[in-house]
């Protein structure tokens, strides 16, 4: 037995519900808290287990991922026998377009998985920030005997597409049902993080392709539960699951707290992220800064609150920032305000301007606009 | 791909700096922290990737183990070449000897191997003790131009300190005539910078010439320019201007620090041109807390910031407590200051640790002509609650 995990990670998922925010990237290039992409925390969690064999399957916008991926280098994936393989959208002969669920796209890969030396198959979005080791989880799994284990978290069914977890008092899933209307209820929820038998997940795969089934959730797992030998491992520290605008501001203004920054950063277990030589973040003499977080390469001169700061940001004399997030190279000039709002990459916010949205509902600038 | 480099840099790495006190008692001094995320010998590796030249022998003989890790196979400042790349070079056992590097000329010497693999036609050594920013490639061209044996690159220094330096006396056309070390009626401001070229066939011929003679100090300053200049080799001087600081003392390196803050010191580290690289150690941004003020400063990556701050450069996962005054100072790597501690004109050593209350160092007036007094705390000090540390004093790693 090779008692090792090979990963398959999805980088694509939930474009739609997240607007201008993936107009020109996957979900997993997103930017998330302050320096990372969604995907640095899936795959340094990987890293840091042991995984050294990944293979990212892309569907569309990929450009923006395979620059900030390169060789895999920032994650130590590297490497002469395995790291890291980006698979592009792979038309099937048969269907004559990309493939359309997960069954499909794993049916893609199943050539990568077969000659995969390891035993194991992580197989996970890439929306997910959390901190996860997946050594503890393969020996629970494996102590267990399970085909699958899935991880989940305690949270508010705060958005659509959400699987919901039954399990009974030994972590056995007993039911599992998909919900359509989000509610304030403290539920079990499946972070779409998966850990099976490599040869399992292979003949179910061929097995659904051949019948033409598309989700893997609703054909293959839903109807695994009868057998009672799928597994809920619940991840204790923090996590987010990022799928639309709202989860994306509330996810991102939760790393302003403590405890959940030193759970996705306090550990041994680091994060990584593509290096980009920035400079330390530079405080001018007009600088008032509380309760943010901020990253390198910046210069700061106006007032900033409860805010993400990505790298090389400009926040001019006057200007003020808050409740917002502001992604890279973004600039609000002299005496600009800015509050319940997302600025993405390059987005610049002229001189006295005002931009609000609202806690419920935060703006989002696209992309190399000048408001 | 070919082995042949046009040039290849020796970098002089095996000074302990004791001048640097606590703070190099366990590391070389091209490796003390410099400037909120970098270590001193960052600036001149990244000016050797950013002059084209690919290839860097790192002479070290003291505390040479934090230095090769840091270094390691020199992707930071992509020196991860299929040929050439970086390479720290300590001295070994040969066949018939083997000895530590008696000066900076012998340490040469005793790779001539190194450079030899690589058929370099010129070399350039360099010392890991300045902070500057300086393009290589133009000073090997003005060599190359005037077909020169050596070149030696100056700095115009104030006539006052032209005293204390190594100077250069040459005519109008940069050809130097003679050289003094310290002279006590300096002809000329050109000091010395410590970075020169050689041919490199030249210059084997001098440092195994040097090596005969057993009076010799086998230094580069002392013996091989002035054997040169003796002997008529054609040697020029390169103008360089620029920020350029030895940062061999507590208070240079202080100053240093502070010159990062300051748009007018020259020293612009944020130049997408001419990028400085370190070594990443993968932290989160930083979080400034409620209670935090920070101004005129620098704060790097995974530190948390919840006191007052001014004028300060916080390096790299530093802690600074809600009640906390930093005025003045430099917090190094991962040191933590609690709550209600007072700091000022200080440098705190990496991992230290600043208990409730302490009061370190004080604030001063400028000096005039002479030097601030800086107090030290060195890396691992736990500084214990309520304890005062006087303007300038050092205090070792089992503080008080």
């Amino acid at each position: 037995m090779n008692k090792k995990i090979v990963a398959i990670l999805f980088a694509s998922g939930n474009e739609s519900k997240l607007n201008e925010l993936t107009i020109h990237r996957t979900t997993a290039s997103l930017p998330f808290a302050g320096r990372y992409r969604l995907i640095d925390f899936t795959l340094s969690s990987l890293v840091n287990s042991g995984v050294t064999r990944i293979g990212i399957i892309t569907r569309n916008n990929y450009s923006s991922l395979m620059d900030h991926i390169r060789m895999g280098r920032d994650w130590d994936l590297n490497r002469k026998n395995s790291g890291i393989a980006v698979f592009p959208p792979f038309v099937l002969n048969t269907s004559r377009e990309v493939y359309k669920g997960k069954i499909e796209a794993l049916y893609t890969v199943l050539d990568y998985l077969k000659k995969a030396p390891e035993d194991y198959v992580c197989v996970s979005n890439c929306n997910i920030a959390a901190n996860i080791d997946f050594d503890a989880i393969l020996d629970e799994h494996i102590a267990r005997g399970a085909d699958c284990t899935m991880l989940c978290h305690k949270a508010c069914v705060n958005s659509s597409k959400r699987v919901i977890i039954t399990k009974d008092a030994e972590d056995r899933v007993t039911d599992l049902c998909a919900v359509e209307i989000p509610s304030d209820e403290e539920r079990l929820i499946s972070l779409n993080i998966y850990i099976l038998r490599k040869d399992l997940l292979i003949s179910r795969v061929e097995q659904a392709y051949a019948r033409g089934y598309v989700d893997f959730e609703k054909d293959v797992l839903f109807k695994e539960v009868a057998g009672g030998k799928i597994f809920a491992h619940e991840h204790a520290g923090y996590a987010a699951i990022v799928d639309d605008v709202k989860t994306y501001y509330n996810e991102s203004m939760r790393t302003l707290e403590t405890g959940v920054r030193e759970e996705l950063f306090g550990t041994d277990r680091k994060v990584y992220t593509k290096v980009k030589d920035s400079v330390p973040t530079v405080y001018k003499d007009k600088a008032k800064v509380v309760n943010s977080f901020i990253a390198d390469g910046c210069i700061i001169n106006g007032t900033v609150e409860n805010s993400i700061i990505f790298r090389k940001v400009r926040i001019e004399e006057g200007a003020v920032v808050r409740n917002s997030i502001i992604m890279e190279h973004g600039i609000v000039m002299k005496d600009g305000h800015i509050s319940y709002a997302i600025t993405d990459k390059q987005v610049v916010i002229g001189a006295g301007r005002q931009i609000s949205g609202s806690e419920t509902y935060p703006i989002v600038i696209v992309k190399n606009k000048i408001v | 791909m070919r082995v042949k480099k046009e040039c290849v840099a020796m970098l002089l790495a095996g000074g302990q700096g004791t001048r640097l006190g606590v703070l190099t008692q366990k590391v070389a001094k091209p490796a003390v922290p410099f400037g909120g995320k970098y270590r001193i010998i960052d600036f001149t590796l990244s000016n050797t990737i950013n002059s084209d030249i690919d290839t860097i022998g790192i002479l070290t003989q003291y505390q040479p183990f934090e230095l090769n890790q840091y270094i390691g196979n020199g992707q930071p400042w992509d020196f991860d070449r299929l040929e050439g790349g970086a390479f720290v070079l300590p001295p070994y056992q040969k066949a018939k000897s083997g000895e530590w590097y008696k000066g900076t000329a012998n340490a040469i010497y005793q790779n001539i191997d190194f450079v030899d693999r690589y058929d370099a036609d010129y070399v350039l050594i360099l010392s890991g003790d300045h902070i500057y920013k300086m393009d290589y490639a133009k000073m090997l061209q003005h060599h190359i131009d005037k077909g020169a044996a050596c070149t030696i690159a100056v700095l115009d220094v104030p006539i006052e300190a032209a005293s204390r330096l190594g100077i250069m006396n040459a005519d109008d056309e940069g050809k130097i005539y003679e050289f003094e070390e310290k002279p006590k009626h300096p002809k000329s401001t050109k000091a010395s910078m410590g970075i020169y070229i050689f041919d490199w066939a030249k210059l084997k011929q001098y440092l195994i010439a040097d090596e005969q003679d057993k009076s010799s100090h086998n230094d580069f300053g002392k013996n091989i320019i002035p054997n040169m200049l003796n002997a008529g080799e054609k040697m020029y001087t390169y103008d360089f201007s620029g920020y350029w600081k030895d940062v061999g003392t507590i208070s240079s390196l202080w100053e240093a620090n502070m010159d990062v803050l300051d748009p007018r010191s020259g020293i612009n580290l944020d130049d997408p041109d001419w990028k400085i690289y370190a070594r990443n150690t993968a932290e989160p941004p930083h979080y400034v807390g409620m209670n935090a003020k920070i101004r005129n400063s620098v704060v790097s990556e995974g530190c948390e910031v919840d006191g007052e701050v001014v004028n300060s450069v916080i390096f790299r996962g530093a802690v600074v407590e809600k009640g906390t005054v930093i005025h003045d100072s430099i917090i190094m790597p991962d040191a933590v200051i609690k709550s209600g501690a007072e700091i000022r004109h200080s440098i705190i050593g990496w991992n230290a640790v600043i208990s409730e209350g302490a009061v370190i160092g004080e604030t001063q007036k400028a000096p005039e002509g002479g030097e601030w007094k800086i107090a030290v705390i060195a890396p691992q000090a736990v500084i214990s609650a309520g304890a005062k540390v006087a303007a300038g004093e050092m205090i070792q790693e089992e503080g008080r």
